[in-house]
C-alpha cells in the first residue's frame, strides 16, 4: 500500500475553514426568510392596540366617575366584537392623602391568548 | 495489528460527509412555502397603519378640545370620516404620485342596545369599500365615548345614553 501523502495539509485545512465560514453565512440567510414571518405573527397575535385603547378608555370612564352603563358597554362590546373578557372595577376615593384623592382602577383583560391585569391609582388634586 | 495508514483520508471523508449532511439539512430548511393565508407581514403593517390612523383621529388637536372621531360619530358625518381617515392612511413624505397605495376600507359602529344586544350601523366606506366578500381584510377598532342622544343612527328604542361607549370597527384591505 502506498504511504499516506501528508503534503498540502494547510491547503486542506484552509479549505475546511472556508467551508465552515460559507456554511454559517448560509445559516444567516436561511434565518432571514423566516424571521419577518414569525415577528409579524407575534405582533398580530398580541393585542397591543386593544389593550392600550382599553386602558385609556377605562381611565376616561374613571374620570367621569365610573358610570356603570359605560362599563356595561365596554364589557358587552368586548365580548361580542373582540372575544375578550373585560372586567373593570372603579372605586373613587379608595385612597386619600393630604393633597390628592385617588381612584382605584382594577382592569382585567383576557382574549384567550393574552391576559392582562392592571391596578392603577388615578390621582385628582383635592380642592383646598 | 490495525493498519493505521491513510488516517488523513478517513478524517477528510468524515468531514466531507458531515458537511454534505449539514448542507442537505440547510437546503431543506430554507424552502418555506408561503400560502396566501400565511402572509402576515403585510397584514401586520396594514393593521398598525389603521390603528395609528384611528388613534390620530381620536386625539384632540389641542388640550381640552373635542376630538374629531367623537364629532364624526355624534353627527354621523360620512364624508368627514372618509376624508380624515384616508388622509391619515395615505399621508406620505413624498408626493402621492410617486407611490400608489390602493387602500379600501369599510367602517361601522357597534353599540349596546337596551336589551344588552349588540347592534351596528355603517359609518363610511371607501370607493370600492362595500366589496368585503373576498378581500383579505384586517380589522382595527377604537373605543369612542360619544353623546348617544345625538347619534341619529341609533334608534331611540335602543336606549341612547349620554355618555355612551361605542366601538368603531374598520375593515381594511389593499385592492
Amino acid at each position: 500500500m502506498e504511504r499516506l501523502n501528508d503534503e498540502g495539509q494547510w491547503i486542506v485545512l484552509m479549505g475546511f475553514m472556508v467551508c465552515v465560514g460559507i456554511f454559517f453565512l448560509a445559516v444567516i440567510i436561511a434565518q432571514s426568510t423566516v424571521v419577518g414571518q414569525t415577528t409579524s405573527e407575534g405582533v398580530l397575535e398580541f393585542p397591543k392596540n386593544d389593550i392600550q385603547d382599553l386602558r385609556s378608555e377605562v381611565i376616561e370612564i374613571a374620570k367621569r366617575g365610573g358610570t356603570s352603563s359605560l362599563k356595561a358597554d365596554l364589557k358587552t362590546l368586548s365580548m361580542a366584537r373582540k372575544n375578550a373578557v373585560v372586567e373593570c372595577s372603579i372605586t373613587p376615593g379608595a385612597v386619600n392623602d393630604s393633597y390628592y384623592e385617588y381612584t382605584r382602577i382594577i382592569l382585567h383583560f383576557n382574549n384567550g391568548v393574552t391576559e392582562f391585569d392592571e391596578t392603577f391609582l388615578l390621582s385628582r388634586p383635592k380642592t383646598p | 495489528m490495525v493498519n493505521d495508514q491513510a488516517q488523513m483520508y478517513t478524517l477528510e471523508g468524515f468531514a466531507a460527509g458531515v458537511l454534505m449532511l449539514l448542507t442537505a439539512y440547510l437546503v431543506l430548511g430554507t424552502t418555506t412555502v408561503y400560502t396566501p393565508g400565511d402572509v402576515h407581514i403585510t397584514d401586520m403593517q396594514l393593521q398598525q397603519l389603521g390603528s395609528d390612523a384611528l388613534a390620530m383621529m381620536d386625539t384632540p388637536n389641542s388640550h381640552g378640545d373635542t376630538n374629531e372621531l367623537v364629532n364624526i360619530i355624534n353627527t354621523t358625518d360620512h364624508e368627514l370620516f372618509d376624508d380624515s381617515f384616508m388622509a391619515n392612511l395615505q399621508n406620505l413624505t413624498e408626493s402621492t404620485d410617486t407611490c400608489i397605495d390602493d387602500l379600501q376600507y369599510n367602517a361601522s359602529v357597534y353599540y349596546r342596545a337596551a336589551s344588552g344586544e349588540v347592534a351596528s350601523y355603517p359609518l363610511a366606506t371607501s370607493d370600492r369599500g362595500d366589496l368585503v366578500s373576498r378581500e383579505p381584510a384586517v380589522r382595527v377598532t377604537r373605543w369612542v365615548t360619544v353623546n348617544g342622544e345625538s347619534v341619529s343612527e341609533i334608534p331611540e328604542a335602543a336606549d341612547r345614553r349620554n355618555p355612551q361607549l361605542v366601538l368603531v370597527e374598520v375593515l381594511l384591505w389593499r385592492g
